[in-house]
């Protein structure tokens, strides 16, 4: 049945070509997805955990004390990180540690905290008020990346949905109802051109979408994908309706 | 481009600043500790800076930092820059202008995104009136010397089906580009988080 489909695009090798393109950009879509939800989770934790640093370098305990009884006692994965590399790293010094750390959270936040904490030890500055003022920092940085994924998610959403789905569809519908080409109408050359069109347009809605979220790079590796979808769902609607 | 980065990376080169000097540590070693890496396009500023100055080829920091001003585009590189300066020139407090320069960063950063949202609030329904719109009549347009042909084509006077067909072809690639330029706000207008 997949060949029979299949064979019906014969006369669109653009999209046929696309749709190979498309298969394989999948498999290089989906770790960044899985790799910035896993980034996401470590962000939103930073600043609790800077901010329970915070209190405990107050109350007296000292900065490597205080990391050792978050890991032990906070859950999530910034401090199952942690807890895996103050394991791991029992014979090096407390500042390769805090390296360690940050390049296995593979996150700019966190890698930019550590820095901080490290040219702060080693200038000797007070940690209690810069832990502080880091967790505010980063509380508020995170809140606004957040309220900019929550406002701006359903709009990208709806952006692609009518450009690469509703609008190719909704074309089809009004060419194969007005000339089918079962009673002779010639639109095989119109076809071509409105399904190059779909193409485009999705490749804008993506871009535009992607570049509303923050995230361009993640979303390039779908672009093919939605593509090929507007072409087929443009070409398949036409045959569907005019035959 | 630049302006961009600019804003990505200030207010973090403010906190560490910020962090170094309240330390004790002096300026000239703090520039020279952001140049070393991490801050993007200002630790380049910085890092080139420093070697002119190691090797002897300007008059001083307070020069390097006014000429650096000149090549900054955000408002705020502009105005950390100026203090910076001012610190040189009239030994100002400068942890305490760093804090609240800091300060005000977040609260323009968090106005910025608000605003940005706010903008991006009518780009789906400017794009999909466009993109939608615009395809729909072409369509039609583009079917018209097929639907119309013969005897009712003749006594309507339509122009050769290739004209309609290069009509059509121009409004497409128009409706791309209406789309393209609509969407751009998502670009230009970026906080940069």
């Amino acid at each position: 049945m997949i060949i029979r489909i299949l064979e019906s695009f014969n006369d669109s090798p653009l999209m046929l070509y696309i749709l190979i393109v498309a298969i394989a950009c999948i498999g290089g879509g989906i770790p960044p997805m899985l790799e910035r939800r896993r980034r996401r989770e470590i962000e939103n934790q930073l600043p609790g955990f800077l901010e329970a640093l915070s209190d405990s370098v107050g109350a007296g305990r000292g900065l490597q004390e205080a990391m050792m009884e978050q890991a032990d006692s906070s859950p999530g994965l910034l401090t199952t990180i942690l807890k895996e590399t103050l394991r791991e790293s029992h014979s090096s010094s407390f500042e390769a540690m805090l390296a360690s750390f940050a390049a296995k959270t593979r996150s700019t936040q966190v890698q930019r905290v550590m820095v901080l904490i490290d040219t702060a030890l080693e200038q000797d500055a007070p940690l209690q008020p810069i832990l502080s003022d880091l967790s505010r920092d980063y509380e508020r940085l995170n809140d606004l990346m957040n309220l900019r994924e929550v406002e701006l998610q359903g709009r990208g959403i709806l952006i692609i949905l009518f450009v690469s789905i509703g609008l190719p569809v909704l074309i089809a519908f009004i060419v194969g109802l007005f000339a089918p080409a079962s009673k002779g109408y010639q639109i095989t050359e119109f076809n071509s051109t409105f399904a190059l069109f779909f193409a485009v347009a999705s490749v804008i809605g993506v871009g535009v979408t992607g570049r509303m979220l923050g995230r361009l790079k993640d979303m390039l590796w779908w672009l093919p994908l939605w593509m090929v979808l507007s072409m087929a769902l443009y070409l398949g609607a036409v045959k569907a309706v005019g035959g | 481009m630049r302006s961009l980065q600019e804003k990505r990376e200030l207010l973090y080169v403010i906190r560490t600043l910020d962090v170094l000097i309240s330390s004790g540590v002096g300026l000239e070693a703090a520039l020279h500790t952001i140049g070393k890496g991490g801050y993007g396009v200002i630790s380049s500023d910085f890092e080139s800076m420093m070697e002119r100055l190691t090797s002897g080829k300007t008059r001083g920091l307070g020069d390097e930092l006014k000429s650096l001003q000149k090549k900054a585009e955000s408002k705020g590189y502009q105005r950390l820059l100026n203090t910076l300066y001012t610190n040189v020139t009239q030994n100002t407090d400068l942890v305490d202008t760093l804090k609240k320069q800091g300060a005000r960063m977040e609260e323009e950063r968090t106005e910025e995104v608000e605003k940005y949202i706010e903008t991006l609030g009518g780009v789906p329904e400017s794009l999909l009136s466009i993109g939608m719109i615009g395809p729909i009549i072409l369509s039609i347009v583009g079917l018209v010397p097929q639907i119309m042909s013969g005897d009712l084509g003749a006594f309507m006077s339509l122009p050769e089906a290739s004209t309609m067909n290069l009509v059509v072809n121009i409004g497409l690639v128009g409706t791309l580009l209406a789309m393209f330029f609509i969407g751009l706000k998502a670009h230009t207008k970026d906080p940069g988080l």
